[in-house]
């Protein structure tokens, strides 16, 4: 149980009492920062069980590496470059594994058919934007992610992606046509 | 909202020269949400701060496992134990040709089976 304290603190105090070994001021980040988290990892993968692992992996990380948070950035920005990395990877990694055992040669979605263990809950909007973001190009959908979801500037996505803003500038407008023809086939 | 009244919009919004900054407000409307399980957060705090319990499960896991192939392995040495007593008994030796089934073929019958010829 998170005391009520820790609600009011800012992020560099639960960062330092984190550090400290506090875990309820641990347990505050997580529950701060796991909305944000989910629509990364879940806009990015599709909502499965597996999505729920790389949110896991995301915090577990963060934890160990809290000591090499020197709060230039925002920890929100922290933790998303993290969520952005291992989403990446995990993409990377399907596509490895899809390429192996596909015979198709279909590189457009690389994605385990896992049913959405929580389908009941979601509005259709969400669904919509869930099946709409899983038919996108993954460097497609990360920006779509990021400026659309997320709500962050282009700079921001910039930055958060390590990329240039000339090239977020450019997949984001190609990336608006392309989730344009899919919201229009949908 | 109904379903095609927010796709509508959506694509209508994505062909603004403010399209991300529209459709993202679009969205937020919508209630276009994603969120983890509720025990997210206490299954987080559970491996980093109880690596123990957590280890115990892998250990669990690995035990249940090496139980499974022991049963697995066991019935499986007692069915070709079964198999040579039942090779024995019907060809009198247990030979390596008996044993694959090529006790009774000879050269010119595999050579045929193989070729076609």
């Amino acid at each position: 149980m998170i005391m009520e304290s820790y609600r009011h603190k800012d992020e560099n105090e639960l960062v330092t009492a984190s550090l400290n070994g506090d875990k309820n001021a641990f347990g505050e980040i997580v529950k701060r920062y796991q909305g944000m988290v989910a629509r990364t990892v879940k806009g990015m993968l599709g909502d499965s069980v597996f999505s729920e692992d790389i949110g896991q992996e995301v915090f577990i990380k963060l934890y160990y590496s809290l000591s090499e948070f020197r709060g230039e950035a925002k920890l929100s920005t922290y933790i998303q470059k993290i969520a952005v990395n291992l989403t990446l990877n995990e993409i990377k990694r399907r596509k490895r594994f899809f390429t192996m055992f596909s015979q198709t040669g279909n590189n457009e979605m690389h994605e385990y058919d896992v049913a959405d263990h929580s389908s009941e809950e979601k509005n259709e909007a969400t669904e919509i934007v869930g099946k709409a973001l899983k038919r996108m190009d993954p460097k497609f959908r990360i920006i779509v992610t990021m400026r659309m979801m997320q709500g962050y500037s282009t700079k921001e996505t910039a930055e958060i992606l390590d990329l240039p803003l000339g090239t977020v500038l450019s997949r984001l407008s190609r990336a608006q046509g392309q989730l344009k023809e899919i919201l229009k086939k949908l | 909202m109904k379903a095609s009244e927010f796709k509508d919009l959506l694509v209508k919004a994505l062909g603004q020269e403010n399209g991300p900054e529209e459709a993202s407000r679009i969205i937020r409307e919508a209630g276009v949400s994603y969120g983890f399980s509720d025990r997210f957060s206490d299954n987080i705090l559970d491996k980093i701060y109880n690596p123990v319990s957590v280890r115990v499960r892998e250990v669990e896991f690995v035990r249940n496992l090496t139980l499974a192939f022991y049963r697995i392995a066991l019935t499986g040495v007692a069915a070709i134990v079964l198999l040579l007593i039942s090779i024995f008994l019907m060809e009198g030796s247990l030979s390596f040709d008996s044993f694959i089934g090529l006790s009774d073929t000879y050269d010119e019958s595999i050579f045929y089976l193989l070729t076609g010829n």
